[in-house]
């Protein structure tokens, strides 16, 4: 099992969509069908109470109801999905609720036939209460139950996530070999070492910040510093800021860069 | 390029393509003019390439996951298939298509009625053989020891005091669903579809083996034939279409199992389809021709007629090209030419 999903464009760039997972998956499911239940069992009460009533006052109307009911309960079981994920582009109550989709493996929207593959075969997935679907999920790279996988679709998450938790775990993972605040990077950019980490940590999060915190941080922080250092002339805008910034990361980078790559060492 | 300078040269693109992707909406392609749909096409290989770029430039997460977003978003309203009338699909499906369809794949419905005769031919003969073995195969109610002398007259008796919408309602459906079980169960590398054929064909044989053995044969057949002989013939073409895919899992050939699969699913799924029609009508004769109290010799002759009607259209039609035929073009393109 994987967590993203690539699609190769004709443009020849990896677009990256993000896979439902199984839990989220599992919700919308009973979501969808408990609607499914519930609207059975209004249809069948309205059945049974029209049915008794026609059949004491006329006895073939209320054969013509219940006979038209078994009709839409039929459409109902068999073609609730089928019509949503029709109509709503691939996704079903449930799943809006959940804000997963379902799309086309390899990219494009889902038409008819996907549909009816994936909701027909439904009744196999169904076997044990989603047991099969559930084992098919658990065995498939993209988690695609049986239907799933004969339609050639998968369902994919649409939920913004948190990307700022995520990518700071992966930054740690990557090795933060710019992080710490050596001699020469120092030197380069005529910081203390806890302005650079402060410098530092604004340049990394800048794009995770709203325009106004942006703003906020540069007029309050990232102007203060540079003053200090007597890189600021006097109108500074705040993109001119920002701008000044990356040049100045940019040659602390550099610096650090030559020190890892000098022989001798960082030089201490 | 830095990647200050990227980001503010680049916004305004994206911005215009969220709006006209929100302006599309639900209705994807079709909700644009032909000025907006053509923005779109330009904008979205350069924001996909965009992609590209601020992955490279390393720029922050949360922006290369919304250039990504819209990228797929237009991605996806642009290379799709052109959507065609519902009404009309389901016309040119039945009309050219789907014999055309059931023609090629004849060979399984063929298979299907040998798993099928198998079923019905061993449980007529059991039943033949020892009477009292029909209990497994004959549903209660319909038991000669229970009730005394049943004869076929009496079942279209019980039939005919049932409302007829109700019993046509009932049958439909109910039949629809076991061809869709039959189709679906063919996923499980055509055990389940087998299954499904062995058990109805042991019901059938059963049944009128039963009855045979109270010489009643000619009544079960003026019973069975008017709607049965479609109705069997609907759900063999529905297995057809379950061993069809569970035969593609099973034996893919020079292809991968799952290729295999998705290509077997896609013929099948429209052979199970088009069997819906054939169920309408043989519900209908069922509710409506075999409780009525024309003579056995009629019904029987109804029954076969529809039969060779149903032949006649999956064997004859769709031989010629359809006339409207139109290729199969990208949204973009068959929009832009308009």
């Amino acid at each position: 099992m994987q967590d993203f999903d690539f699609i190769e464009t004709p443009e020849n760039v990896e677009l990256q969509r993000r896979l439902a997972g199984i839990g989220t998956r599992f919700i919308a499911g009973l979501l969808d069908n408990l609607i499914i239940f519930t609207s059975l069992l209004v249809v069948a009460l309205i059945g049974i109470l029209a049915g008794a009533w026609g059949l004491t006052k006329y006895p073939e109307l209320g054969g013509v109801v219940i006979g038209l009911l078994m009709v839409v309960f039929f459409l109902v079981y068999w073609g609730y999905f089928v019509f949503f994920e029709m109509v709503t582009n691939g996704q079903s109550p449930g799943k809006k609720s959940q804000r997963i989709r379902v799309v086309k493996d390899g990219g494009g929207a889902i038409t008819f036939v996907d549909i009816a593959i994936r909701n027909l075969l439904r009744a196999v997935d169904f076997i044990g209460f989603y047991a099969v679907a559930g084992l098919c999920m658990f065995l498939t790279r993209k988690s695609q139950r049986l239907g799933d996988l004969a339609a050639g679709t998968l369902v994919v998450s649409e939920a913004v996530s948190d990307y700022s938790a995520k990518s700071g775990k992966r930054r740690k993972a990557v090795g933060r070999w710019e992080d710490e605040a050596t001699a020469g990077v120092l030197r380069a950019t005529q910081l203390m070492p806890e302005e650079y980490r402060a410098l530092l940590s604004y340049w990394r999060r800048r794009g995770e910040l709203t325009v106004a915190a942006r703003h906020r941080l540069l007029d309050r922080l990232v102007r203060p510093i540079l003053r200090r250092t007597g890189q600021l002339d006097d109108a500074e805008t705040l993109q001119s800021l920002e701008y000044k910034l990356e040049l100045l990361m940019q040659r602390a980078f550099e610096a650090k860069a030559s020190e890892l790559a000098s022989p001798e060492g960082p030089l201490e | 390029m830095s990647a200050t300078k990227f980001l503010e040269t680049r916004k305004p693109a994206w911005d215009e393509l969220e709006s006209l992707l929100k302006a599309a909406g639900r209705k994807g392609s079709a909700g644009l003019t032909d000025e907006q749909l053509y923005r779109v096409t330009r904008l979205y290989p350069a924001v996909a390439v965009d992609v590209a770029r601020a992955r490279m430039l390393e720029i922050d997460p949360l922006t290369q996951a919304h250039i990504n977003r819209l990228a797929i978003a237009a991605h996806g309203m642009l290379y799709r298939r052109r959507h065609s009338r519902p009404a009309k699909a389901v016309w040119r499906f039945l009309g050219h298509d789907y014999p055309r369809l059931f023609r090629r794949l004849w060979a399984y419905v063929l298979l299907a009625t040998a798993i099928f005769l198998i079923g019905a031919l061993g449980a007529y003969a059991a039943v033949r053989g020892d009477p009292d073995t029909a209990r497994l195969f004959v549903p209660r109610g319909l038991d000669v020891q229970d009730s005394g002398q049943v004869t076929a007259e009496d079942i279209s008796e019980r039939y005919r005091r049932a409302p007829k919408t109700l019993m046509a309602g009932m049958i439909t459906t109910n039949n629809i669903q076991v061809s869709f079980f039959a189709f679906a169960l063919g996923a499980l590398a055509g055990v389940g579809t087998c299954w499904v054929l062995l058990t109805n064909g042991m019901m059938l044989g059963g049944f009128v083996g039963h009855f045979a053995n109270h010489e009643l044969t000619y009544e079960v057949c003026s019973f069975l034939i008017p709607h049965g002989a479609l109705e069997i013939f609907a759900i063999l073409v529905a297995a057809a279409a379950g061993l069809r895919m569970g035969l593609s899992l099973a034996v893919p050939g020079s292809q991968t199992r799952l290729a295999s699969l998705r290509a077997g699913a896609r013929e099948a799924v429209l052979l199970v389809l088009g069997t819906i029609p054939m169920f309408l009508v043989a519900g209908c004769i069922e509710s409506f021709v075999t409780p009525s109290y024309l003579s056995g010799g009629t019904k029987i002759s109804i029954g076969l007629l529809v039969l060779a009607t149903a032949m006649a259209y999956l064997c004859g039609s769709g031989r010629s090209a359809w006339p409207s035929a139109a290729p199969e073009g990208h949204a973009a393109t068959g929009a832009a030419s308009t």
